[in-house]
């Protein structure tokens, strides 16, 4: 499973499935305020909550469930494959209420790596077969986030992972140091749609419904950043992004991005690729959390798109030159 | 639906001969039958409890639903007297419903209660139930705590040896083994790295078996500890039994009935015998017959079949027609087959001799 790269479910069986939003971020970012500006904005759904012991403040709503945060390791020779063993039991049983929500939003701890929650969904067919990951949203308070990041490599990671970033708090700090803040953000994570709040205060637009990862939706928000040739080996998280605009080899693409999950998926936070075979009309997308990958063909090239591969990975160790030869070297010929 | 199945089967089932089924709102999330098998259970995850008489079991009508929790109903067991159920819900309540109907509190705690068994021998009885990694220990009366026992982490599944004497948790990386009459608690750990989902004892004490996250079994031999494994499912495997003799240890998680034997040195190098399925079709559920050598078994599209373990001969239930079934308990008379499916079905079917 580690390496595989597997057929995802059709764009209408991912429609009945229940989105779950993960909301990460230290603590005193704000989470709970967030949340609690989630549940109680006018917008007629219903959410399920699944907070973790820790949680800051009270959560207004019916349905909050305790969680543990038990991550277990997968016994299947991966060493990064954890999984939340209490999120798969927590999400089944909240599957068999089914009619009475909408969404479910999974608060985690300050502290934790958001990737043993990503793979949940990933890893459990039964978890895969009832709700769909929609995105990791992680709350910064810009007042701390500076000297958080330089302190903490979990605070880094769960800006690595992140769909969508709240930068809140921004009342606290000018705009000055909102520009340095933006920027060391965009140097680790450059995929991440960024929203400004004060006390949590985002349209909701701004974080539900994001489809962070669905394949259909995947590079939807290009990343433009620049190029930074300058290091050619980054032992701090970054993004680095790539394009080819020859039509790729399928099986040579396959053969490749399996062996760099394989050794480096340890170091690979997340990874997402448009990609253009030879001899396809349709797009092929493709995403991976550390080792585990998903792919699957997302319907024809838009009129006037470009008809160009491209590929993002955000993590740390990682060789720039290396990564670049060995995704041109998927060329068809 | 398979063809094969239709060419050598009766058109109709035993459901529609012998049985009677109700919908209800919301999905089955479990069934069993009271000790004296004179009452059908279902529980679902709306937090209702539907009661079926014996005399009624023909006429789904006559079913008794009433409202017990405030949220979904996660688990229900016959109660340690002959009469009445335990049903323990997301909303942290351990609730009696008596023969009667009458519903009482036993316990409300912090964290959901998603397991309760309970064991009797006529005379006495213990209760327990499973509240995150607590597994709590009652007297039959239900009010008297006997004893907590902590785990390291959530509990997945408890089962109690036939003599009532020890009792059993699973949980990560393993399960832990208790004496129920211990004065002091310590515990036996058998240790297993991953995630275990699910746990069965052998009738005679002779193994202890859990279900893991990786779709396969793990087992202690319980004489010596020794590790044994089942693997080789498409799926997780979320509901096993053993057979009233020990042989055999019947599972769910592929499209057909698993069997794994228990004797001639097994389940170590043997492979499991399969007791027929529906080709495509996971199993979900399974059931031992208390009496005879007969299995039941549930399907993901809603089909039940019985099969006989030693002349392999298979007998429809009923054949499709809806969601998963998610519950499945024979009688401990063993006149009685109840199940349930995902999308609120519920069905009684009468075996006894007419």
């Amino acid at each position: 499973m580690s390496d595989t790269v597997q057929a995802s479910p059709d764009a209408a069986a991912q429609n009945t499935l229940v989105p779950v939003t993960v909301l990460t971020g230290f603590l005193g970012a704000g989470k709970t305020t967030l949340l609690n500006h989630i549940l109680t904005a006018q917008h007629g759904r219903k959410y399920a909550v699944v907070v973790n012991e820790f949680g800051e403040l009270g959560v207004d709503n019916d349905l909050v469930v305790d969680a543990d945060e038990e991550v277990f390791e997968m016994n299947n020779g991966c060493i990064c494959c954890t999984v939340r063993g209490d999120l798969i039991r927590i999400l089944g049983n909240l599957m068999k209420r089914r009619a009475k929500f909408d969404g479910i939003i999974v608060e985690t701890t300050g502290l934790a790596d958001p990737a043993p929650v990503a793979q949940t969904f990933f890893v459990d067919e039964d978890v895969r077969g009832k709700t769909r990951l929609d995105a990791v949203v992680t709350v910064v308070d810009s007042y701390n986030v500076i000297q958080t990041l330089d302190e903490s490599p979990e605070a880094v990671n769960q800006i690595a992972f992140a769909d969508v970033i709240i930068l809140n708090k921004t009342d606290l700090v000018d705009e000055v140091a909102l520009a340095t803040i933006e920027s060391r953000i965009r140097s680790i994570n450059a995929v991440a749609r960024i929203h400004r709040a004060q006390r949590g205060d985002v349209p909701l637009s701004d974080v539900l419904d994001q489809g962070g990862f669905d394949l259909q939706r995947a590079l939807e928000h290009a990343p433009h950043f620049l190029e930074d040739t300058s290091h050619s080996h980054e032992a701090d998280v970054t993004s680095l992004s790539y394009e080819v605009e020859e039509p790729l080899d399928a099986a040579k693409f396959q053969a490749w991005i399996g062996a760099v999950l394989q050794e480096q998926g340890a170091d690979i936070l997340r990874a997402k690729g448009i990609l253009n075979y030879a001899g396809e009309d349709q797009r092929f997308a493709f995403q991976a959390v550390h080792m585990m990958a998903d792919g699957g063909f997302i319907g024809p090239w838009k009129e006037g798109e470009p008809r160009v591969s491209r590929l993002v990975f955000i993590g740390r160790n990682l060789n720039r030159p290396q990564l670049r030869r060995g995704f041109e070297s998927c060329r068809a010929k | 639906m398979s063809d094969t199945v239709n060419d050598t089967m009766p058109a109709t089932g035993l459901l529609e001969r012998r049985g009677a089924m109700r919908q209800l709102e919301g999905q089955i999330t479990g069934c069993t039958i009271s000790r004296d098998s004179q009452q059908v259970a279902f529980a679902t995850g709306e937090g209702d409890i539907m009661v079926a008489d014996r005399a009624d079991w023909g006429q789904s009508d006559a079913w008794n639903v009433m409202t017990v929790h405030d949220g979904a109903v996660l688990a229900i067991a016959p109660d340690a007297a002959p009469t009445g159920f335990l049903t323990g819900g997301d909303d942290n309540a351990l609730r009696r419903v008596a023969a009667d109907g009458s519903v009482s509190d036993l316990a409300k705690g912090r964290r959901w209660i998603e397991h309760i068994t309970t064991w009797t021998n006529g005379k006495g009885g213990v209760i327990a139930f499973a509240s995150g990694k607590q597994v709590e220990l009652r007297d039959a009366d239900g009010h008297t705590t006997l004893k907590v026992l902590e785990h390291p982490s959530t509990v997945s599944g408890i089962v109690f040896d036939a003599k009532g004497k020890r009792i059993a948790a699973s949980h990560y990386n393993g399960a832990s083994m208790w004496f129920v009459q211990a004065k002091v608690d310590t515990v036996r750990p058998l240790e297993w790295k991953g995630s275990h989902i699910g746990i069965a004892i052998h009738p005679a004490g002779e193994a202890l078996v859990t279900s893991m996250q990786e779709s396969e079994l793990h087992g202690w031999r319980l004489s010596d500890g020794h590790n044994m494994r089942m693997s080789g499912y498409p799926s997780k495997v979320q509901s096993m039994a053993f057979t009233r003799n020990g042989k055999w240890l019947v599972t769910s998680g592929a499209d057909t009935i698993v069997m794994w034997p228990f004797f001639g040195g097994g389940p170590m190098g043997k492979p499991p015998a399969e007791a027929g399925g529906l080709p495509g079709v996971m199993c979900t559920r399974v059931a031992c017959h208390p009496v005879h050598d007969i299995v039941a078994a549930g399907f993901a599209d809603g089909s039940v079949l019985m099969a006989d373990t030693g002349a392999q001969r298979i007998l429809p239930v009923c054949i499709g027609g809806s969601g998963a079934v998610t519950a499945l308990e024979f009688s401990p008379d063993g006149c009685c087959l109840a199940f349930g499916s995902e999308d609120g079905r519920a069905c009684v079917v009468d075996l006894s001799a007419k």
